[in-house]
């Protein structure tokens, strides 16, 4: 009994600190809630940005696979019901990027905290979430040197523009089990974000002035999305889900300069479990990005993904591929990623952490990137 | 893990650091805007423009030119010296006097700039009366200048000789000096630029009448093979000329223990006017723009600024370009600057300036070009600020110092009215994939 008691105390003592964990973490990422950038790119500049990945470090570990039937992935509304009892989780991710502009490379780097997630039963068969995640990354610098004509003479210039920002993804989401083998959900997102952006030319006579120009474009639109589990048999389930995204508009100083399509997107998911300690999962994913903007593609997307050992403690791996929404030329850019990953719970299983490493190369008409992301997750159930 | 939260908190802030911005491939990898500059020569936004005179006398100048260039201008600069004591008195409460007897005396002369191509330069000094002042004029002091000099310096040739470098002068005049067999005595200032003349005067050159309460005036003439053109420090400027009196008196029997003994004594005095006077007429203003001259001219502009360049631009470069009616007939050493400074209210004539955010030119003698005056970060100015008031004087520097000014075709003239010439950035299109 003594132990029990004191096991009790223990449990409970780690259970505020994990509770601190999470409240911490909360605070690092919930600042900052317009600087939500996932992976940006520098196809995604022109055009309306680097799509966000709606998933937990865990899902990502597995290339993405998972992240259908994971509740702390925000990509479908019904994989919510999995979450037993409140629960939060924070993704961060740092990445170190090389783009490859005609065999010159240039080192970036950066942080996100690409998705967040909440959510707890509200009775046996429902369960309510929410959370932000990056829909579209707006963040980029770019800078050219030039020559102009100017009162008659040639003058050189380095122009530089800079966006620093994104579009999250603000979810309300409910998840039901209709009956034993089908769930359903469905979820409204407000996306909201903006971006802080500044054009800069720099002249190489002093006779002229630098100039400068900063605004704040913000940026608002709304979305739906329903999806589906459906449980085959104890080991094989079934994702599917759509969403649809309704314009992005873009508004400076309360007057609206852009007004552009999103697409709508659709995928399916499956999932394996033979036993307790494996579990092997695929997804397909289709979004029409072409009538977004002028070098808009319309993508598909695939992942595959395992995890070896317990769920949610295993060791994690998987690949993705598929297209990237903006690129010049007629056909769409390409990436190709791997990763891997590990988790450990902690508290008696109250809280988990997850690390994960994500190797991603893109290529398209005339640029290639490579990126390495590590990755860290939290999650908390109080 | 609670080692975790602290390292969680401690990495957080510090990984935040980004590096994004990597060379731009355009427009494949650009945003869809681009900076785009334009320039545009606006003929018609100068208006109302005027000249008024007025401003600096010669008298008020910080300083005055001496130049005789045969068929251009033949100025003359004079100065009156203060009073000098003709009487002392031996002890202090003493009711009687006894006479000062000047021994000599010292003038200096600051040269504020002179033309360094110029051969042969001189100096010469004459007498004026001392009751010369602002109303002087050439003619009234022309025979007093044409008199025979009391005194004259040749710079360049004191220049030519070798420096008088002993410790001992050092110690006596702070510094190398150069001097010539008369006595006078040269000192460089500012890299050569500046000179002191010292003139050493005898009681004929420099004699103490009681009769001027020890009053005297000077006049100085420049003469030179050519370029004979100077400019000499005043007391508006703070680099007036100082004469120095050293003389001596002598002690009756009946006043001291030492009887009859001589007790000598130095005096050094400012002048109490100074100022410059010219063969050219003043020339009265016309319909034309005036910058310069004694007394002084100033033009105010005034910009009607396009409503467009308050909205949407940024103003990278902006000129005030000026059509001369002709050249500034002068010797190239008398060329000189105008400045435009911003106008803070525009009541006309006595507008108050400022002297942030001026534009300034130099205007070389004999040349007829375009005049061009940088204006950039006035014009931002206005641009940002759209409750400035759009105006600007235009006036030389230093002001009636000189015979020179110059005349500016006007917004009257539709040729060659002045214009603003413009460079300018749109507002990049942020917002657009």
């Amino acid at each position: 009994m003594t132990g029990g008691r004191a096991g009790g105390r223990t449990g409970g003592q780690a259970g505020g600190r994990a509770i601190a964990s999470f409240v911490a973490v909360v605070l690092l990422t919930a600042g900052p809630a317009a600087r939500l950038p996932a992976q940006d790119s520098q196809f995604g500049i022109r055009g309306l940005g680097t799509p966000g990945k709606w998933e937990s470090v865990r899902a990502r570990s597995t290339g993405g696979a998972f992240a259908p039937f994971d509740p702390f992935s925000s990509l479908t509304d019904a994989a919510l019901i999995d979450m037993r009892r409140m629960s939060g989780s924070v993704t961060g991710a740092l990445s170190r990027r090389t783009v490859d502009i005609g065999g010159t490379e240039t080192p970036l780097r950066g942080t996100r905290f690409p998705v967040f997630v909440i959510g707890g039963p509200i009775g046996r068969r429902l369960v309510v979430g929410g959370g932000f995640s990056t829909y579209l990354d707006r963040t980029y610098g770019i800078s050219t040197s030039d020559t102009i004509v100017v009162r008659g003479d040639t003058i050189p210039v380095t122009d530089a523009v800079t966006s620093d920002g994104a579009v999250s993804d603000l979810r309300v989401a409910l998840a039901a089990r209709v009956n034993r083998w089908l769930t359903v959900g469905g979820g409204f997102h407000l996306l909201t974000g903006s971006t802080r952006v500044v054009a800069t030319r720099e002249f190489g006579d002093t006779s002229y002035r630098n100039t400068t120009a900063r605004d704040q474009v913000s940026y608002e639109g709304e979305a739906a999305s329903v999806s589906a589990l459906l449980d085959l048999t104890s080991g094989l389930r079934v994702s599917g889900w759509f969403r649809a995204d309704s314009k992005l508009r873009a508004d400076i100083r309360g007057k609206t300069v852009a007004e552009n399509d999103l697409p709508n997107s659709y995928g399916t998911a499956l999932l394996w479990r033979p036993g307790a300690q494996f579990a092997l999962a695929g997804s397909a994913t289709w979004r029409d990005w072409t009538a977004s903007a002028p070098n808009g593609h319309n993508t598909f997307n695939w992942t595959a993904g395992a995890e070896l050992g317990s769920p949610g403690t295993g060791f994690r791996l998987g690949a993705r591929g598929g297209q990237m929404p903006f690129g010049a030329g007629p056909e769409a850019p390409t990436e190709f990623g791997v990763s891997a990953g590990l988790g450990k719970q902690f508290s008696g299983g109250r809280g988990r952490i997850d690390f994960g490493v994500e190797r991603l190369e893109r290529k398209g008409s005339g640029l290639s990137e490579h990126v390495w992301t590590f990755l860290l997750g939290l999650t908390v159930r109080p | 893990m609670r080692y975790l939260a602290l390292a969680l908190l401690l990495v957080g802030p510090i990984a935040c650091v980004e590096v994004a911005t990597a060379p731009g491939v355009c427009p494949t990898f650009c945003p869809s805007g681009a900076i785009e500059s334009f320039d545009t020569i606006f003929t018609d936004i100068i208006v109302r423009d005027s000249s008024y005179r007025g401003y600096v006398q010669p008298y008020q100048a910080e300083a005055m030119t001496a130049a005789d260039i045969p068929g251009v201008i033949d100025s003359r600069a004079f100065l009156v010296m203060n009073k000098m004591f003709t009487t002392t008195t031996v002890r202090a409460g003493d009711t009687t006097t006894v006479p000062v007897v000047a021994d000599s005396a010292q003038l200096r002369l600051t040269l504020l700039r002179r033309d360094t191509l110029a051969t042969n330069l001189r100096l010469n000094l004459y007498s004026v009366p001392v009751t010369a002042d602002s109303t002087a004029t050439f003619a009234s002091l022309d025979p007093y200048f044409t008199s025979p000099p009391v005194d004259s310096v040749n710079i360049s040739a004191v220049l030519a000789r070798p420096p008088v470098t002993d410790t001992t002068t050092r110690r006596i005049w702070g510094d190398s000096i150069w001097t010539d067999s008369a006595g006078h005595v040269i000192r460089q200032l500012d890299s050569g630029r500046v000179l002191f003349i010292y003139w050493h005067l005898d009681t004929l050159k420099a004699p103490l009448v009681q009769a001027d309460s020890g009053r005297l005036g000077y006049g100085i003439r420049v003469a030179a093979d050519s370029l004979a053109t100077v400019s000499v420090g005043t007391l508006d400027g703070g680099s007036n000329a100082f004469f120095t009196w050293y003389y001596h008196y002598t002690v009756p029997d009946t006043a001291t223990a030492t009887p009859d003994s001589v007790r000598t004594g130095v005096q050094p005095l400012a002048p109490s006017f100074d100022s410059f006077v010219t063969d050219r007429a003043v020339t009265p203003l016309d319909s034309n723009l005036t910058v310069g001259g004694a007394p002084s001219a100033r033009t105010l502009l005034r910009v009607d600024l396009p409503k467009f360049l308050h909205d949407s631009i940024d103003v990278v470069r902006a000129t005030l370009i000026l059509v001369p009616v002709g050249p500034v007939s002068a010797s190239p050493a008398d060329s000189f600057e105008i400045r435009g400074k911003p106008v803070l209210t525009d009541v006309g004539a006595k507008s108050p300036t400022s002297d942030l955010l001026m534009g300034r030119t130099t205007i070389h003698a004999n040349s007829a070009d375009t005049v061009r005056m940088e204006l950039t970060d006035l014009v931002r100015n206005w641009a940002l600020d759209t409750t400035q008031t759009t105006s600007l004087f235009l006036g030389q520097v230093p002001e009636a110092a000189s015979y020179t000014e110059i005349r500016f075709y006007s917004s009257r003239s539709t040729a060659f009215r002045p214009a603003l010439h413009i460079s300018y950035v749109k507002r990049f299109p942020f917002g657009t994939p």
